[in-house]
């Protein structure tokens, strides 16, 4: 039977359709000044992909 | 013979030209060669060199070097990792044991994986911090992707000169050290920016908005001539990287008997009996370069391909993929094309083209040779260009 504790929140990653690249929510992207816990909806617009520069608009969620 | 020239006092071209180089990245011909364009920044306490040269010239820049009777450079500030720009930074840190790599983090890291410094000669540059040389400053400006992660730009604001390496340049030798032949230049530089900036059409618009408020004399890029009127080539990104496209189609094709040939002949003129301009290359005969340079405007692309092997033509893939990491800002894509006994040529070539934020509009595929019902079926995929163009009212 599941009960409350059961239930793990795992915050949705998302993938860069141009490179590939898999932005972490737990992981962040400290290397853009991004901290570890930020959601991808809470990334700035300005944000690019790392990997590539590709915009977020560019990204696509993935299990 | 040491060419060396003056661009401002105390900043002087000391670079090399590359007459007869014909090849980059093993993939783009150089039909006008290029430079690679060094600048020495003298101020009244300390020198700096922005960028240096390809390895195969690092004997033009020492030479310069010593012609100026330079025996120790302060600081090399390097714009960008790649090694047509700083090939000779290894050397130059033996010549000049005091001298400081400058440049991003991200910069010291590519130049450290290319075993061209080592850590305990470089120092990281932030967005927005300043150096001084006495009496001229050099500010650094972050600006990734034009056309690596590393990429940045150096302003002096004394004598109001932007550096912005790879960055508006353009493939082209030539004894004018400013832009004054804009007809030869704008082609050269649009091409460049199709070959290597154009999937970085959206970091772009950021970064001419940053360098927006500059007072900017002249611009001074690694590649090709200089700019002394800086909104010349400014105008011409800010059309390149907008998202108006032009009512225009770019046709690459390849043919092996002449079935895709003869719709592309009959589809070419069916464009444009409907007022519709086209860029049409044979892919045998094509300079990629060329290629890339009209995919910068046109709101449509066609591929034309027969089918080899129950695929598509290789020469047709090759160009499918080139689009694909080119990522032009065209809207809709066709195919037409031809096959003999079957295949999976339309999807192979759409199935290529996954980074496109195009529309597909109904390929037309012959079997064997065209018939009237094909080129009918070009007509209708004329009118669907002609509808598509005239619904983002590109054509009144």
């Amino acid at each position: 039977m599941r009960t409350d504790e059961d239930v793990v929140v795992i915050a949705q990653k998302y993938q860069c359709t141009i490179c590939g690249y898999i932005y972490d929510p737990e992981k962040g992207d400290p290397g853009s000044g991004i901290a570890p816990g930020t959601e991808f909806k809470d990334l700035p617009d300005s944000w690019t992909c790392p990997q590539c520069g590709a915009m977020k608009d560019d990204f696509k969620e993935v299990d | 013979m040491s060419l060396i020239r003056d661009v401002k006092p105390g900043v002087l071209w000391v670079g090399a030209i590359d007459w007869d180089r014909r090849l980059f990245d093993s993939l783009i011909p150089l039909p006008n060669g290029t430079s690679y364009n060094s600048y020495l920044v003298k101020g009244s306490e300390k020198i700096a060199l922005i960028d240096a040269v390809d390895a195969t010239m690092a004997k033009v820049l020492i030479d310069n070097l010593n012609t100026l009777g330079i025996n120790k450079l302060d600081y090399i500030v390097s714009q960008h990792a790649e090694q047509d720009h700083s090939g000779t930074i290894q050397k130059l840190i033996e010549l000049y044991p005091e001298a400081r790599v400058i440049a991003s983090s991200k910069c010291l890291e590519l130049l450290v994986e290319f075993s061209l410094v080592t850590r305990d000669r470089v120092q990281e540059v932030k967005d927005g911090e300043k150096i001084s040389l006495g009496g001229k400053t050099l500010e650094f400006i972050h600006a990734p992707w034009v056309h690596w992660p590393d990429t940045i730009f150096t302003y002096l604001p004394e004598d109001r000169v932007l550096f912005t390496c790879d960055f508006l340049g353009s493939h082209l030798a030539t004894s004018d050290l400013y832009a004054v032949d804009e007809a030869t230049v704008y082609e050269a530089a649009k091409r460049y920016y199709a070959e290597i900036m154009m999937p970085f059409r959206q970091n772009i618009k950021k970064h001419l908005e940053k360098i927006k408020g500059l007072e900017i004399d002249a611009i001074a890029p690694s590649h090709g001539p200089l700019y002394h009127k800086p909104e010349f080539i400014l105008n011409a990104y800010r059309d390149w990287v907008s998202d108006e496209v032009k009512n225009q189609v770019v046709l690459p094709y390849v043919s092996m008997h002449g079935a895709t040939r003869i719709m592309v002949d009959y589809f070419v003129d069916a464009l444009i009996s409907r007022g519709i301009s086209v860029r049409r290359f044979d892919l045998t005969s094509s300079d990629v370069g060329e290629l890339a340079e009209a995919l910068v405007d046109p709101a449509t692309i066609v591929i034309g391909s027969p089918t080899m092997l129950v695929g598509a033509h290789p020469v047709a893939m090759y160009a499918a993929i080139l689009a694909n990491a080119l990522r032009p800002k065209a809207r809709f894509a066709s195919i037409i094309g031809s096959y003999g006994w079957g295949g999976k040529m339309v999807e192979q070539i759409t199935g290529a083209l996954p980074n496109l934020k195009v529309q597909i509009l109904s390929p037309v595929v012959a079997k064997g040779h065209p018939t009237e019902a094909d080129f009918q079926a070009l007509d209708r995929l004329a009118d669907e260009v002609l509808a598509r163009h005239k619904e983002l009212k590109m054509v009144s």
